[in-house]
């Protein structure tokens, strides 16, 4: 689940951040698309394409329902997070690329885009590490992943501490390595680490 | 259109529940800064033992989903006999997990002072801890700032999650009316309305005081 929905948001991410670029209504729609899925939780978003479909004869499978509500809500803070890498990247170079007679789409691929990737890529890093935490909501549609299962378990068992317990150290074993490759690429690319919060 | 129009009868309902979650936020981000500010004081005291024990503690609990924390303290309590109600479980839930997030937040600012300022203080007879309360804090707020804006809205949307332990709030609201009326996409986009009507003003008063302290540095 995290992995589908990761490639959702980065993909569609991606093209969220150049439409804003673009500018014009098209800039004007994406931003509104990631203001507003900024703006409301992922709960909120889950439960509208889960239930909130489904009177309208959309009717997800509650797997399908948490990859479409994570990777929507993804894309909306990715894009921001490519935009910013985008804008990071000195104008001088794109200027210098319309000198030498590149176009448009060919200096967005060859000279902007594969420097921006070092810049992203701890953020991205940062993104997937909450993504893995955030497909915990998921159980709130009752779709069968960890914390689920661990609600099944403890309410059948009746021992709530263990099995949540169990959960979180599950998570911590899973997303701990993914914090510490962050860490490592934070220091790789030598950029501080001031956004704290969650992203 | 009906359903709109009930669902507008519904709006104070959630309004009321709208409350509840801001109640939550304002509760969690008081602990989480007091937690924050505390510990990473105490990390940058620089007492071998304690550093550890607060690395551990931002780690573990910036690795575990605030879900699962919040299921801990709601049901996983009361097998040791701890019955918290809902709202004081998500408040502590969200600020204990608000604290480890917030306590890199503000170990940054610390950090983001050079180390100069703190030798001089020293310097002129101030202890480690005069010092930074002193000298070092109040410039540390202006780094801080930023990223504790974006807390308190990621916070506030968090606070959705709460509905699991049956806080009434907004979402737990939303929900309950779901289950008597069926008008799950009014009353949901209702919520999300409610939602952005409260973040996005938050997000363009954070924009705002950046503004004003990226002004105040130069």
């Amino acid at each position: 689940m995290t992995a589908l929905a990761f490639l959702f948001a980065a993909v569609l991410g991606l093209v969220l951040a150049l439409l804003r670029l673009a500018g014009g209504w098209v800039g004007r729609v994406a931003f509104l698309y990631i203001e507003i899925v900024r703006g409301m939780p992922a709960l909120t978003l889950l439960f509208l394409i889960y239930f909130g479909l489904a009177p309208l004869g959309i009717v997800l499978h509650t797997f399908a329902a948490a990859v479409v509500a994570l990777g929507l809500n993804g894309a909306a803070y990715l894009a921001e997070v490519y935009r910013a890498g985008i804008q990071a990247i000195d104008p001088g170079q794109r200027e210098a690329a319309q000198m030498i007679g590149l176009r448009r789409p060919q200096i967005m691929r060859e000279v902007v885009l594969p420097q921006a990737v070092p810049i992203v890529l701890p953020p991205l890093g940062n993104y997937l590490v909450s993504l893995l935490k955030d497909t915990s909501i998921a159980s709130l549609i009752s779709a069968p992943e960890l914390m689920l299962r661990s609600r099944d378990l403890a309410g059948t068992y009746y021992l709530p501490m263990d099995y949540y317990l169990l959960a979180g150290a599950m998570y911590l074993i899973m997303a701990w390595p993914m914090m510490q490759g962050v860490r490592r690429l934070e220091r790789r690319f030598g950029r501080g680490r001031l956004q704290g919060g969650r992203p | 259109m009906n359903a709109w129009i009930t669902v507008a009868g519904l709006l104070p309902v959630l309004l009321r529940a709208a409350i509840v979650t801001l109640e939550i936020t304002a509760g969690g981000f008081m602990l989480a800064v007091l937690i924050g500010l505390v510990f990473a004081l105490l990390q940058a005291l620089r007492l071998r033992p304690l550093q550890v024990l607060i690395a551990v503690y931002v780690d573990v609990f910036r690795a575990v989903p605030v879900l699962t924390q919040l299921f801990i303290i709601y049901f996983g309590l009361t097998e040791i006999g701890i019955r918290l109600d809902p709202l004081p479980s998500a408040i502590v839930g969200f600020g204990i997990n608000g604290g480890a997030y917030l306590t890199e937040v503000f170990r940054a600012g610390i950090q983001s002072i050079h180390q100069g300022q703190m030798e001089a203080a020293q310097m002129l007879g101030m202890t480690r801890l005069s010092a930074l309360r002193i000298v070092i804090l109040p410039q540390a707020m202006r780094v801080v700032l930023p990223p504790l804006g974006n807390f308190v809205i990621g916070l506030l949307k968090d606070t959705a999650l709460a509905s699991a332990v049956a806080a009434p709030e907004l979402m737990f609201q939303a929900r309950t009316l779901v289950d008597k009326t069926f008008l799950a996409t009014q009353i949901f986009v209702a919520a999300a309305v409610i939602y952005l009507a409260m973040s996005l003003p938050l997000g363009y008063l954070t924009r705002r005081a950046e503004a004003r302290v990226a002004r105040g540095r130069r």
